[in-house]
């Protein structure tokens, strides 16, 4: 047995704890959340066999059914794979806190196929980061959709509905222009595996249907991704949905559409045959927009998730923007910035969703001087803060300090300005927040005499906060983990 | 099937795409909306198989009343796990239609964004 | 009343601008139907011409989906599970959990039956019903050898307990949906593939493989029917129940 054998239990183990979930779960409060909790615990568990071994000796593939690739489906383990481990391991955090929160929203029969859907969100989300197979990625992308668009809806009436419906309707035109994209490299070339498509692109293809593939695909991952200007259905959407999911969603699954769009990278550099130039260039400047125009939405907000959640456009601004620079520094930067602000958003939106639960209220005017009566959420709240502002003892520091270094190294100093730019804008409304929170006096009684959370929501929202200052002290690991990966991609990347 | 330099049931497929995005984009029922994202799907799928198509092939089952040559068995593979995805899909969708309607009573956008 | 034209104006300049190139490189992709073109260049030959001998199953289609790209397929049965989960999850209103109305206010009439039913259609019906469900059963079994198979069988069985549904009232065919069992049944699919999985890697492959040589021949059918039976019975229930969920 090796590690291989282990991959296609990534995500086997959660889908199964799914069926387990859904069918054992109904028989009592907590059965639903615990089942799920240990099924991913396991999962976790897991997942560190193929990072220590990708760590030891670089990326190894395992064919699913013993037929070899194209034959049959690939699982490929690289770097960029290693993403999984800090995923569940989020999820860890955000299921337990979930328990409490949804304790009075959520009748129990619908507790069950909630926690389901979650472990089913988890294990496609796995899935489509191991994948090497075009029509893989593709279903596995449709389950992440399809859990995320349920689980916005989940504890809302009709307007939860309606924002989970317009995430539809958005997400699943750019799931039809993904599988259109799938069908053009399919008609080009008869293969669906990444690495024999990448070869056979570069032995020698029609360029206009090779390049509309490729658009169509990176659209496609763009739009999931929520970059600038496909990013309008986010608002509402990590808005509305509760609190727990809110962080699922900008902090992972958001994020799925990054890692389809580094695939694309691997697949379109590795074939040589694409002048990447050209899509790299819009990339850059919508990163550069969404940078800007995220913050500065997020500077006039009042409600605190929708303050998160343009936050959210803008962070996908940056890693697109460090991706697109094409300088080893930016992409580093770029890719380590999608665990760390995985980080980051779960514990803000950990620590919101604490605060609107024990409180009653969303905005920031109604939440003045919650620091007094909640202190341990106000602090994580205010790690958090700091840490997306990127103020160096904390993770958004370094991969924000690595992709304005990029954006110098790749000659285009203007987007390093933007960066610098948006950070500043980001640093005033955190500062808002932190005032409101700890400097002006209460407004409301509920909010005066308001207590603590349990130590079920308080022990994830804290210990998220801690690995944010961890990983702001440990910054050069990651960055030197997928600094192998990343160069690996860089050779063809053209100017 | 027929060439003029074009393959004109590609085109067709083709055209049959937009009409889905423009049914999507366009119209304000959200019914009529899901089921534009089932016209695009639809004419994904049909691509799909055509692409597998050879002239004068049999379908791709072996048996003593079939011979070469065979029709791509991997875009029907690929269509039918499609198809269920798609069917998937519409039914989350109407589900949320049918909560969005329980709440407010219409399933018009232009009514929709009047609303509280 | 201008804005309106003006909208729409726009979205038809916007589906242009996609759809102009978008129609035309499509028109320019290789043209089907040549045994040559590069579509088959790849897998395609593999798959016909030793397809049988490697899966053991005369439908290409069915071998493709269940033992060469079963993980897809895999995948696929937990997409129509997550539908289900998804559907289940939202809030219903007046529904309990079983999708029937509380018994405070009855939603369906005396008959049960949501349509006035007609003489005629309910004999037909219940005189083909048995037909009906043979036929499914049938193309479950001979899905490897014809066209048919899993999904099909899925299709065609959660079709006639629509038509069921609406004839007799949803009282009496809920009950074909075994309640005590039912959850296990929706997940009847993934279970399925994750055993089969496992029992691939157990009996010394990988994931989802099958043993291929002759003596196990047996084992490599009772897994395929395995996986077969899964899709059908958790598709065509999981249909069943997004049906009745939806159907007030």
């Amino acid at each position: 047995m090796t590690w291989g054998d282990a991959l296609p239990w990534l995500v086997a183990l959660p889908w199964t704890g799914a069926v387990l979930t859904r069918a054992l779960g109904a028989r009592g409060p907590r059965m639903a959340g615990g089942l799920a909790w240990a099924f991913l615990i396991a999962t976790a568990a897991l997942a560190v066999g193929p990072v220590t071994e990708v760590a030891r000796h670089g990326a190894f593939s395992y064919a699913v059914g013993g037929w070899a690739a194209p034959y049959g489906v690939e699982l490929r383990f690289d770097h960029f794979s290693a993403w999984v481990l800090p995923l569940t391991l989020l999820f860890v955090l955000v299921v337990p806190f979930s328990f409490r929160y949804l304790e009075g929203t959520l009748p129990l029969e619908r507790q069950a196929p909630f926690y389901a859907l979650l472990l089913l969100n988890a294990g496609a989300m796995i899935g489509f980061t191991i994948s090497a197979d075009l029509f893989n990625l593709f279903v596995f992308m449709e389950v992440v959709s399809l859990s995320s668009y349920a689980l916005v809806a989940i504890a809302g009436r009709g307007l939860a509905a309606w924002a989970a419906l317009k995430y539809l309707l958005i997400g699943g035109v750019a799931s039809t222009l993904m599988l259109l994209g799938v069908t053009f490299v399919f008609v080009l070339t008869g293969s669906l595996n990444l690495a024999d498509v990448s070869a056979r692109f570069a032995a020698g293809v029609d360029a206009a249907p090779a390049a509309t593939a490729i658009a169509l695909l990176a659209t496609s991952f763009l739009v999931k991704a929520a970059l600038f200007p496909l990013h309008v259905w986010l608002p509402d959407a990590h808005a509305i949905a509760p609190s727990p999911v809110s962080a699922v969603l900008s902090g992972m699954v958001v994020k799925i559409g990054v890692v389809g769009l580094i695939r694309l990278y691997q697949l379109a550099y590795g074939s040589s045959a694409f002048e990447m130039a050209g899509l790299n260039t819009l990339l850059v400047w919508a990163g550069a927009i969404a940078i800007v125009t995220g913050a500065f939405l997020a500077m006039v907000q009042n409600d605190i998730k929708l303050m998160l959640a343009y936050s959210t456009i803008s962070n996908v601004g940056y890693i697109v923007m460090g991706l697109a620079l094409a300088s080893p520094y930016a992409a580093i930067g770029g890719v380590v910035h999608v665990f760390n602000h995985a980080l980051i958003k779960v514990t803000l939106f950990l620590a919101a969703g604490a605060l609107i639960h024990h409180t009653g209220f969303r905005t920031l005017t109604d939440l003045r001087g919650v620091a007094r009566a909640m202190p341990y959420t106000s602090a994580a709240m205010a790690i958090g803060a700091i840490s997306i502002v990127g103020l160096p003892p904390t993770a958004g520091f370094v991969c924000k300090w690595y992709i304005a270094l990029g954006a110098f190294q790749a000659g285009q100093a203007g987007f390093g300005l933007a960066l610098v730019f948006g950070a500043l804008l980001i640093f005033v409304y955190y500062v808002r927040l932190l005032n409101a929170l700890y400097f002006k006096p209460a407004v409301h009684a509920a909010v005066r005499d308001a207590s603590e959370v349990p130590w079920s929501m308080r022990a994830p929202m804290l210990l998220a906060a801690l690995a944010c200052l961890v990983m702001g002290v440990l910054g050069g690991v990651p960055l030197s983990f997928v600094e192998p990966a990343v160069l690996d991609m860089l050779p063809a990347w053209g100017p | 099937m027929l060439l003029f330099g074009i393959d004109l049931d590609y085109l067709a497929f083709g055209v049959l795409f937009c009409v889905g995005l423009y049914m999507v984009v366009a119209k304000s029922n959200l019914i009529k909306k899901v089921l534009g994202l089932n016209v695009m799907q639809t004419a994904v799928f049909a691509l799909l198989v055509t692409s597998g198509m050879i002239d004068g092939a049999d379908p791709p089952v072996r048996t003593e009343a079939t011979s070469a040559p065979f029709a791509n068995p991997l875009p029907q593979a690929m269509v039918l796990t499609g198809i269920v995805v798609a069917v998937a899909l519409t039914a989350v969708a109407l589900a949320l239609i049918v909560q969005i309607h329980a709440d407010y009573g219409t399933i018009e956008v232009d009514e929709l964004k009047e609303a509280p | 009343m201008r804005s309106v034209a003006v909208r729409s104006a726009a979205l038809i300049l916007v589906v242009v601008l996609i759809g102009v190139p978008l129609v035309v490189t499509v028109a320019t992709l290789p043209a089907h139907g040549e045994a040559d073109a590069p579509v088959h260049a790849a897998v395609a030959d593999r798959y016909v011409e030793h397809g049988v001998a490697e899966t053991g199953m005369p439908n290409l289609v069915t071998a493709v989906l269940l033992d060469y790209r079963g993980f897809d397929t895999f995948v696929e049965v937990v997409v129509v599970f997550a539908a289900l989960m998804a559907v289940l999850a939202l809030p219903r209103g007046d529904l309990d959990q079983d999708g029937t109305p509380e018994t405070g206010g009855d939603a369906l009439g005396a008959s049960d039956s949501p349509v006035e039913v007609s003489p005629i259609v309910f004999y037909v019906v219940r005189t083909l019903a048995p037909f009906i469900a043979l036929f499914a059963v049938a193309m479950l079994y001979r899905g490897h050898a014809s066209p048919g198979g899993g999904f099909q069988s899925a299709a065609v069985l959660a079709a006639l307990f629509v038509v069921l549904t609406l004839i007799l009232g949803r009282r009496r065919t809920e009950r074909l949906l075994l309640r005590r069992a039912r959850p296990w049944l929706e997940g009847a699919a993934p279970l399925a593939f994750a055993l089969v999985g496992a029992a691939g890697m157990l009996l010394g492959g990988t994931f989802l493989s099958r043993p291929g040589t002759v003596d196990v021949h047996l084992v490599q059918e009772t897994m395929g029917f395995a996986l077969e039976i899964g899709i059908a019975v958790g598709g065509a229930v999981i249909l069943a129940r997004l049906f009745l969920t939806v159907e007030r």
